[in-house]
Formats: C-alpha cells, sequence, structure tokens
C-alpha cells in the first residue's frame, strides 16, 4: 500500500534523487503478544532466570540496606558516639562485599542468559530462512532480510543483556527504595516523591520530541547509507557519464539534512541529562529544607537526612534509566516483531515419502498452469514430455515462461493447476530432498561462496574425490584457468567472486554441477557469458556424462542448443513449435525466424 | 570552529556544580549542626540559591550539549562529505584494492563511530575529567586527611581500569571479525538460496551457520564476562573508601577539625571522583574503537586519486577516433601477468567495430582503457589523436558513451536513470533514446511509464530490460564513440537485430564498438577483431575473417553449425 503512495509521489523528482528507500517506523504492533513470546526464549532458560532473580532480589537489599547504615554511621559521629562505629563500619563493608558479589553473580548471569538466548533466536531463525520457500526470497529484499538476521538480533541481544536485570533490580530498588523511605520518614517520603512526578513528566516530553528527530535521523541515514551502497557499487557507471559532481551534491544534501535533524535530537538527548539533575537537586533541596525543619523539630535525626539524599539518589536512577530503557526495549521489540514475523513464514513443504533414485529421468508435464502474482498468468496450460536420456532445449524471448518451467520442475514454486511428474510420480509426491538430490542446475547467475575453488566445486557433492573433481573441471573446460589461479584450487574466492570473470564463474559452477552426476540436468542460461567455441567444447564433454541422462537447456544463443534431440519454442507462456533442429528450420515457423537473425545476418 | 566556546561553557558548568553540591552539604546541614536548634531561614535561603544555581548549571549542560553537538555533527558531517567526495575521484584500481565493501562501512559504519567518538570525548572526557579534579580539589579543602583515602583508592582503580581495558580491547577486534562472518553467512544463504537448496545443503548450512553463531557468542560472552567482573570490583573499592571516609571522618570529628557535615560531603565527593574514573574506563573503550574507525577512514582521505587529469580541452580535427599503440595492461596487484600484450588497432570515425574473443581474453580490459578507467601500463592510447592522458577527464568522458557488461541500474525513475546520459534532455529525446534501444516497448507496458520506480539493485527489471535501460542511457549520451560492453547478452536475437538497425539509422556517424559473444551480434560491423588472450589475432570484415582467420572461422562454426 505505502509503495503505492510512494509511487504516486514521485511524479515530481529532481534529478538526481534517490527513490525512496526502506523507510521504517520503529513502533511494535503486537508489543505485548511479542513480548510474550519473548518470554518465551528465557521461560526454556528457568533454571539460570530463577537463580538470576534471587541474585537480583539480595543485590537490592544490600543496597537498600546501605545507606541506612551510612546514616547510622553518620549519626553516631554526630552524637560523638564513636564506640559503635566500629560494628557499624563492620556490617557495612559486609553488606558492600555481599553486594558486590551479587553484582558480579548478576553481570555474569545476565551475560549467560542473553547469549543463550540470542544463540537459540539466530539459529531459530536461520533454520526458517533456509527453509523458506523461494518464493518468500524473491518478493523480498535480500537487504530487509538480511537486516533481519543482523540488526534486529543484535538489537534484541543488546536489550537483553543490557536491560534486562537493570529493568528488574530497578523496578525492586525502587520498592524497596520506597518502603525504607517510609519506614524511616513517611511525611519526607512523600515530599521527594514530588521529584519522581517530575523526573517522569519530564522523559515523557523529552523522549516524545526525541522520538520525531531520532525518527527522522533514521530515516535519513538509511536514505543515506543507500546512496553510498549504490554509488560506490555503480561507480563505474557514475564515472562513465560523469555524475560525480551530481552525486555528490545530492549526498552532500541529505549529509546536511542529517546532521540536522542529529543536532536537533542530540541536543535534545543531551538536555536529558541536565533536566535531571535539575530535578534530582530540586529534590535534594527539598530533602535538605524539609529534612532540616523536620530535624529541628526532632522529628528526625541528621543520619536520617544523610540516608535520605543517598536514597533519593537511589530511587532516581532507575527511574531515569527505566526511561530511558524504555525506547530501547520498544526497539527491541519491533525488532523481535520482525524477527518473529521471518519465523512464522510457512517453511517449504518438502512433504512426499517417495523417491527416485531409479528414476530413469522421463519428465512429465499435464496442463501446467502457474502464476507468480495472481491474474497474471505465466504458463498456460503447459504439456510437455521429455523422454528419458534426452536433450531437451527451451528457447524463446525474455519473459515467454522458459526459467519458470525450471523453478516448477525443481519445486522452487508449485503449480497453481496441472501436474509434474517424474517417471509418472507427481513431483508432489516426491521427498523434495530426493528431488533435489538428484537434479542439478546451473543459474544464469552464478552463486560461488566465500571458500576455496575445491570447496565450492565439492559442495555438490562432499564425498567426491579429488579426481572426480579435476575431471568435472576438465569437462567444464576451466581445470587449466583454475591452475593458473594464485593458489591453484586452494585459491579463497571471495565473497561476490570479484576475482574472476562472469564467464569463469560460469564455468565453475558448470564443472559444481557436472560433479554432482544428477539423474537430471538443468542448464538456466548457463554459458551465456561464455564465448561460444568454450561451450561447444563444454558440450561435447557434456555428451558422455549425460549418456542416459536427462539434461534441460535454456538458452538465448541458438547456437547452444541446436543439437538438442528436441527444442521448444516458447511464447508467452505456450508451447508454439517443438521438434530437432532440422524439423523445425523445414517447418519456416518462429524458429526458422529466430535462426535467420542469427545467422543470415541481418543483425546489424 | 567554536570548540573553546563551549568548552568554556562546559567548564564553568562542570565547576559549579561540585561547588554548590558542597554549599548544600555544608551550609543546609551544617547550620543545622551548628545550631543545634534550628536555623531555618539559611536552610530556606541556601536552598533558594541552591536552586538558582541548579538552573544556571542546567542551562549550562543544555548550552555546552548544543555546541558539543553542533561541533562533533558538524565535524562527522564534513569527514563524511570530504570522505564520500574522496571516493568519488578514485580511480578503479583503487576502489578494486579497497573493495566495494569495504568502501561502503567506512563512508557510512565507521565515521558514525567516529562522529561519536568526537561527541562522546567533548562531553564526557572533558565533564568526568573536570568532575575528577575538581572532586579531588573539593575533598582536599575539607580536609587534608582526606586525601589518605584517594590516595590509597586511585592506583587501585587506575590499576583495574587499565588491566581491563587491555584484556577488552583485543577482544572487540576479534568480535567485529567473528560478527563480519557470521553476516556473510547469512548474506551467501540469502543471495544464493536456490543453489543450496538445489543441492540439498540446508543441514550443511545450518552447521556452518551454527558454528559462526557459536564463535561470536562465545566471544561476546567474554567480554562480558570480563566487564561482569569489572564492575564489582569497581564498586567494593568505591564503597570500602566510603567507609574509610567515615572512619578517617570519624576521627577528625573527635579531635574536632571537621564537622559531621563535611564528611557527608567528603562522601559524596569520593563517589563521585570514583564514578569518574569508572566513566573514563567507557569513554577509553569508545575511544579505541572510534580510533580503529578513525583509522579507516584515514586511509581512505589520504588516498590520493591515481589517475590525474590532462590539461586538453580543446576541439579536435577528427571526431571518433580510436587508436592503440603497442599497449599492454595489467591489473594492479595481479603479479604483472599481462591481460593485454603490445596491442596496436585504430578504429576510424563513424566505424562500427565488432569485438570477439574468449572468455578472460581482455576484451573488456582493452575498452576500460580508452575513458581512462584504468590506465595503460605500457604504450599509448589515442582518441581523436590526442592521448587520453591529455584530455581534462570531463572532456574524454564526454566523448564516450559506455554501456556495461552489468548493467548498473539507480533506485529512481526509468525516466532518470536514463537522463543520466544527458540531464538537459526532455521527454522527447528520452523517449526516442529509448525507441533506439528497445526499451520502449517495455516501459510503456507499465503503468507509470517512464515514472516506474526501479528498486534497489534493479531487481524489479529482467535483465534484458535492464540492459536496455543502459542501453538507452549510453545512446541518449549522444557521444562520438558508443560502446557496447556486451550489453545486448541478455537480448533474445530480433530485438538485438532492430536495436543494431535502428541505431545505424538514427545515429550513423557515431563510432561504434561492441563487445560481444554472438557472431550475430558483430557480423554486419565494418570490421571485426578477435582478441587472443590479450593479442589481436585477427581484425577485418567478416567476409575477409571468414576467409582468413581460423578462430574466426572456428568460433563461427561452433555458433553456425548446421
Amino acid at each position: 500500500m505505502a509503495e503505492n503512495k510512494e509511487q504516486s509521489m514521485s511524479n515530481y523528482k529532481v534529478p538526481g534523487m534517490r527513490g525512496p528507500r526502506n523507510r521504517q517506523v520503529e513502533k511494535p504492533k503486537e508489543g505485548k503478544k511479542t513480548l510474550l513470546r519473548l518470554v518465551g526464549y528465557f521461560a526454556s532458560e528457568g533454571k539460570v532466570v530463577a537463580f538470576l532473580l534471587a541474585v537480583v532480589f539480595v543485590v537490592v537489599i544490600a543496597s537498600v540496606y546501605a545507606p541506612r547504615l551510612q546514616s547510622d554511621a553518620i549519626d553516631s559521629i554526630s552524637r560523638l558516639e564513636f564506640g559503635q562505629l566500629t560494628g557499624i563500619l563492620a556490617t557495612m563493608l559486609i553488606v558492600y562485599v555481599i553486594q558486590s558479589l551479587g553484582t558480579f553473580l548478576q553481570g555474569k548471569n545476565s551475560a549467560i542468559l542473553s547469549q543463550r538466548v540470542v544463540r537459540k533466536m539466530r539459529e531459530d531463525l536461520f533454520d526458517c530462512v533456509v527453509n523458506l520457500p523461494v518464493k518468500y526470497i524473491d518478493s523480498h529484499s535480500h537487504g530487509d532480510i538480511m537486516s533481519r538476521m543482523t540488526n534486529d538480533v543484535e538489537n534484541i541481544s543488546n536489550t537483553v543483556s543490557q536491560s534486562l536485570s537493570s529493568l528488574f533490580s530497578g523496578v525492586l530498588t525502587v520498592i524497596g527504595t520506597v518502603a525504607m523511605m517510609i519506614y524511616l520518614c513517611p511525611p519526607l517520603a512523600l515530599l521527594s516523591c514530588t521529584t519522581v512526578i517530575l523526573t517522569l513528566a519530564a522523559t515523557k516530553f523529552l523522549s516524545k520530541a526525541m522520538r520525531t528527530f531520532y525518527r527522522k535521523r533514521q530515516v535519513l541515514l538509511g536514505e543515506l547509507n543507500g546512496t553510498v551502497e549504490e554509488m560506490v557499487t555503480g561507480y563505474k557507471t557514475v564515472v562513465a557519464y560523469e555524475r560525480q559532481e551530481a552525486v555528490i551534491e545530492e549526498f552532500n544534501k541529505t549529509a546536511d539534512e542529517l546532521t540536522r535533524a542529529g543536532i536537533f535530537a542530540e541536543i535534545l538527548g543531551g538536555s536529558m541529562g541536565p533536566v535531571m539533575n535539575v530535578i534530582n537537586n530540586i529534590g535534594f533541596v527539598i530533602i535538605a529544607a524539609f529534612g532540616g525543619y523536620f530535624a529541628v523539630n526532632g522529628v528526625i535525626s541528621i543520619g536520617i537526612i544523610s540516608a535520605f539524599i543517598v536514597y533519593a539518589k537511589q530511587f532516581g536512577r532507575p527511574i531515569d534509566e527505566i526511561a530511558q530503557i524504555y525506547g530501547q526495549i520498544q526497539t527491541a521489540i519491533a525488532g523481535a516483531e520482525r524477527v518473529f514475523a521471518i519465523i512464522d513464514e510457512p517453511r517449504e513443504d518438502k512433504s512426499g515419502d517417495k523417491n527416485m533414485d531409479d528414476a530413469k529421468g522421463v519428465i512429465t508435464f499435464e496442463n501446467v498452469n502457474f502464476s507468480y502474482v495472481p491474474g497474471q498468468q505465466v504458463l498456460h496450460n503447459f504439456n510437455l514430455e521429455v523422454r528419458a536420456g534426452h536433450k531437451i532445449a527451451l528457447v524463446g524471448a525474455t519473459g515467454s515462461g522458459k526459467t519458470t518451467v525450471v523453478n516448477l520442475l525443481m519445486r522452487f514454486y508449485d503449480v497453481d493447476s496441472g501436474e509434474i511428474l517424474i517417471d509418472g510420480v507427481n513431483i508432489k509426491d516426491i521427498d523434495c530432498r530426493n528431488l533435489r538430490e538428484n537434479t542439478a542446475i546451473v543459474l544464469q547467475d552464478t552463486v560461488l561462496f566465500a571458500d576455496t575453488v575445491k570447496n565450492n566445486l565439492k559442495y555438490s557433492k562432499q564425498e567426491a574425490t579429488d579426481d572426480e573433481m579435476v575431471q568435472a573441471t576438465k569437462m567444464s573446460n576451466c581445470n587449466d584457468m583454475i591452475l593458473r589461479l594464485k593458489d591453484g584450487y586452494d585459491t579463497m574466492l571471495s565473497g561476490e567472486g570479484y576475482n574472476l570473470s562472469q564467464g569463469q564463474r560460469q564455468l565453475l559452477s558448470i564443472a559444481r554441477a557436472f560433479l554432482a552426476q544428477p539423474k537430471i540436468l538443468i542448464l538456466d542460461e548457463a554459458t551465456s557469458s561464455v564465448d561460444t567455441r568454450t561451450e561447444k567444447r563444454i558440450q561435447d564433454a557434456m555428451v558422455k556424462l549425460m549418456e542416459n541422462r536427462t539434461s534441460l537447456i535454456i538458452a538465448h544463443r541458438l547456437s547452444t542448443i541446436q543439437d538438442a534431440d528436441f527444442i521448444v519454442v516458447m511464447e508467452k507462456g505456450r508451447i508454439i513449435e517443438t521438434g530437432n533442429h532440422e524439423e523445425l528450420l523445414a517447418k519456416q515457423g518462429k524458429y526458422y525466424e529466430l535462426y535467420m537473425t542469427q545467422f543470415s545476418g541481418n543483425a546489424i | 570552529m567554536l570548540a573553546p566556546l563551549f568548552m568554556l561553557g562546559e567548564v564553568s558548568m562542570d565547576l559549579l556544580q561540585p561547588r554548590f553540591m558542597a554549599t548544600i552539604v555544608d551550609e543546609g546541614v551544617l547550620g543545622l549542626s551548628h545550631g543545634g536548634v534550628g536555623d531555618m531561614s539559611l536552610v530556606i535561603s541556601t536552598g533558594l540559591k541552591m536552586i538558582g544555581l541548579v538552573l544556571f548549571g542546567c542551562f549550562c549542560g543544555v548550552m555546552s550539549g548544543v555546541f558539543a553537538n553542533l561541533c562533533s555533527q558538524n565535524y562527522g558531517n564534513d569527514i563524511r562529505k570530504d570522505a564520500f567526495r574522496k571516493v568519488m575521484s578514485f580511480s578503479f584500481e583503487q576502489t578494486d584494492r579497497f573493495s566495494t565493501g569495504s568502501l561502503i562501512t567506512r563512508v557510512t559504519n565507521d565515521i558514525t563511530q567516529v562522529q561519536n567518538l568526537v561527541s562522546q570525548c567533548i562531553r564526557g572526557f572533558v565533564r568526568t575529567f573536570l568532575l575528577f579534579a575538581g572532586g579531588i580539589l573539593c575533598m582536599l579543602t575539607l580536609d587534608l586527611s582526606f586525601g589518605v583515602v584517594v590516595a590509597c583508592a586511585l592506583p587501585l582503580i587506575v590499576i583495574c581500569v587499565i588491566f581491563f581495558i587491555s584484556r577488552a580491547n583485543p577482544m572487540f577486534t576479534v568480535l567485529q571479525d567473528k560478527l563480519d562472518k557470521l553476516n556473510n553467512v547469512m548474506q551467501e544463504n540469502v543471495a544464493g538460496t536456490r543453489v543450496v537448496k538445489a543441492y540439498v545443503k540446508e543441514e550443511h548450512e545450518k552447521e556452518r551457520f551454527g558454528g559462526a553463531n557459536g564463535e561470536l557468542v562465545g566471544t561476546q560472552l567474554k567480554v562480558l564476562l570480563l566487564f561482569s567482573y569489572m564492575t564489582p570490583i569497581m564498586n567494593i573499592i568505591l564503597n570500602v573508601s566510603v567507609v574509610a571516609i567515615i572512619k578517617v571522618g570519624a576521627i577528625q570529628v573527635g579531635e574536632g577539625s571537621v564537622t559531621p557535615g563535611d564528611v557527608m560531603a567528603a562522601i559524596t565527593y569520593i563517589s563521585q571522583i570514583l564514578n569518574a574514573v569508572m566513566r573514563m574506563t567507557m569513554i577509553f573503550q569508545m575511544v579505541s574503537r572510534g580510533v580503529a574507525s578513525g583509522k579507516r577512514i584515514k586511509e581512505v582521505l589520504e588516498c590520493e586519486p591515481l589517475i590525474s587529469d590532462g590539461g586538453f580541452t580543446g576541439e579536435t580535427a577528427v571526431k571518433g577516433k580510436v587508436e592503440f599503440r603497442n599497449v599492454s595492461f595489467s591489473y594492479p596487484g595481479m603479479g604483472g601477468e599481462k591481460v593485454i600484450c603490445d596491442f596496436n588497432l585504430t578504429i576510424h570515425p563513424g566505424e562500427t567495430f565488432g569485438i570477439l574473443g574468449a572468455t578472460g581474453c581482455g576484451k573488456s580490459s582493452l575498452v576500460n582503457l580508452i575513458p581512462r578507467f584504468y590506465d595503460a601500463t605500457d604504450g599509448e592510447v589515442l582518441v581523436d589523436d590526442v592521448n587520453v592522458k591529455d584530455y581534462t577527464l570531463s572532456r574524454l568522458r564526454g566523448k564516450v558513451a559506455v554501456a556495461l557488461q552489468k548493467s548498473e541500474i539507480f533506485s529512481t525513475s526509468i525516466r532518470e536513470n536514463i537522463a543520466w546520459g544527458d540531464e538537459s534532455a526532455d521527454d522527447d529525446k528520452i523517449r526516442h533514446a529509448a525507441g533506439v534501444a528497445q526499451a520502449l516497448e517495455f516501459i510503456d507496458s507499465k503503468t507509470d511509464g517512464l515514472d516506474t520506480l526501479v528498486t534497489q539493485g534493479g531487481h524489479s527489471l529482467s535483465g534484458g530490460q535492464k540492459q536496455r535501460v543502459a542501453i538507452s542511457r549510453a545512446v541518449l549520451k549522444n557521444a562520438e564513440i558508443l560502446i557496447f560492453d556486451d550489453t545486448t547478452s541478455a537480448l533474445d536475437l530480433k530485438t538485438e537485430a532492430k536495436l543494431y538497425e535502428a541505431l545505424q539509422r538514427e545515429y550513423a556517424c557515431m563510432t561504434k564498438i561492441i563487445i560481444a559473444q554472438r557472431i550475430a551480434s558483430v557480423k554486419d560491423a565494418d570490421r571485426i577483431a578477435v582478441i587472443e588472450n590479450g593479442q589481436l589475432a585477427a581484425c577485418g570484415s567478416h567476409e575477409e575473417l571468414m576467409e582468413s582467420s581460423a578462430i574466426y572461422r572456428d568460433i563461427y562454426d561452433s555458433q553456425l553449425r548446421q
């Protein structure tokens, strides 16, 4: 919905302006529900939680009790009764030791607890992500999914480890302190509470004002980072079109705006401290003045005033803290909500109990209909039978539905209606893992991992020997190229494979697929960046490899598919012609037309 | 900068703060204990005085916050702009060396870190230091004997701080590495989901992730545990000091040299001093993180652009001529392995020139030399009979329009993306260029037409559509030399044929350099060069090459086999 709105807004655009990007407002929608689930993660660590709470309890008692002792000590000094002092001081020391010990245990346990929870949460999330249907990943921005896995979990982790115990001890401290204050002198306690009201009012006002600016800053920061990412990634184009100045100008504009928002946000945030200070000091004055008044009238002792000063500080601090982490907690809950949203996504349906280990590789499409988006049908009543051991090719214009066929066969997507059968068995009934184990696929957009060449190749078959691997690379014509790399098969590939050209990356993924020795091999524009002579050598090698196996090839280049046993010409999700190369040429139809543009040369 | 000004504000505030703290304790409470019977008017007047001081302190605090912020934010903004400007002036050799990912984090995260460092330093460091020094001073003015306690506690605290910082700092670096590793696994899995699924590697990936996750959590736990030792130890030192102060105070009160009020003040001061030290620890941590980021930014800022501007802006007699004279080229940092070797070629004005060759033979590297994306290692490249190094970069690049193999589309409207070629172009011109590039049909099929927004990375467009937008952009630029670096690979043959036909018809006098894999893409070019291992293997028209070049025939056969 929001997208539509932004699109209509975009009619007016300053040249060079970016489109709106990842704008998120941080506010949990179902705070309570999410919080409960979050609590669920802690419930499984029950023992640690219980122990932690017990420790916090002890710490709070110690820190509430200590000022009391301090007040006694001062009193005994002012009364010049030094005899009791040693005893009081000894007790104080003991209480302090207990407090420190407790603080240590508290810190240690909350660290362990938070890390366990985070670890579990990350693992759960990742477990979901690897099992998400391809459809989900295709239709959501990768950046968004990534940010949920990194930023949001990190956020939750920080909040959990930082604020869990401080929240709990804060609440306990406030209760304990108030109780102690009432016990010592109810009227003075009541007066001290005026500070609380002031604190709450100030926090509410300031944080409300702050949130607007912080949010604005967050949005601008996201925009700025997006610009940097895009311009650095697309730097070649920026340079080729001499756009550096325009880009810099745009960047500067956003940067200035960000700075302005940042200054406001930070000034407001920075005022929090001094304002709290004022409130605390006002409390201080109230205690001193009224305490003095009470003391003069003999209601309380000086020691109690001293204790009250400590208490007033002690109970001002957690309120202050809770106010500060409140925002953080809200962000964390909003993050948790996004994390749970992924965890709640239905997983890929992998059911099915049949296996195809003995299948011959007959693939049948029966009346298959499919659409990615409802209402925009991509495949119409698609019927096709591929005989075992055949090499079949799909050709057709961009968007004619060739890749969709592969997506369905691999069960990356499921058909809307109709059936796909392998050796007469509906692929929905075949165990999804088994289906994919027996089918290897090479995509146009190659995916290589930041690992050694060897590990990348053996990704398809871990138990493969080095000999098998070299055989596969020889077949895909990349053995020589690999040997020329700095460390041969042990060369580390950089994450996005910057150190290899697109063609070289394609050769590696073909080798990877060859190594798997699949029953069915799918090449989806797998050689589009490979020159035709190398491609031909690979094809010659494939003939032997794919003997008695079925292969499915998608290509623009007709040379890639000319010697296929069966060629399917597709247009707008329908099959319009089938046959082998000679038959199709003889027909003088669509295929012939395509062929003529490539071969008889009216291209330029 | 306003640095000295707000520093002063900060200082005055910070010095005032402990002062009136002392006033309250001394005057208010002390007044009571002195009189024995109350002195309410003193309490009230002191109280009012204090509130006034507090408000003034608050004002100073806010003002110092304002100035500290102005300073740090503007400082951050300045380096951010400088860094980005610098990055935009890099040569590709430099961007390659830094790697895109690293450059992005440097300009974004690292700068935010440094900015935080600056604001923390100004506010936190100055403030803490003043509290610390002021606290000691006030304490000593109360009674020198309290100094003994401070003298004992301080070294202990300092030793603690140094110990923990030295242990924690290396851990932060490790932590960052582990986090990168984890993110990397996730990135690969999101981007490569099809491959992971196709090879049924979900379990394997989970294991890999579990490993990285375990390592990260382990390291993070270590850091947290270290800190769980630190706080209680600091606390105990602080509390023991308080006890010591009371004890010392008791003795002094017994001797009559100080009042109970002084003891209370002393307790406040000692906690202030020690708190200041603790806060200092936090700041040092932040500093060590910030400094690491600062170094990374400095590397960017200190990097001098390698490609320097020539001075030539004049008109040339010929327009659209490219000449390579004994050109050799090797990518920096690749051990000097030559990608292009002693290369000679002249491309004439208005010519349509095709370039064919095997994967990795140096075709792209060759055209990269024309707009000076890289500089030739040896020999010279001439455009319109002038060495490319003599042109100003903008003059040179104004003569060349390139559409790259990997079409870089930006997240804005299609119109904007095309208009990069010529900012002043009106709708007619843009539509015309898109028409030549065969992009008009798919653009018009979108509901918003030219205003359709492209998502980041161009994911909302198919490969062929992205290429056609990139081609429209290059065509719109209407430069003397048009270079297609395998830009038509995702187009089907019919569309490609139409594109070349339109290009020939509309822009006949433009020099067109076309890198391609398909013979059909270049077959009708005036001349075709076949490149093999960085050298010119053959050059001529299709017919000539069919006759004379075995390699060309081989390529032809591989595509046109009957």
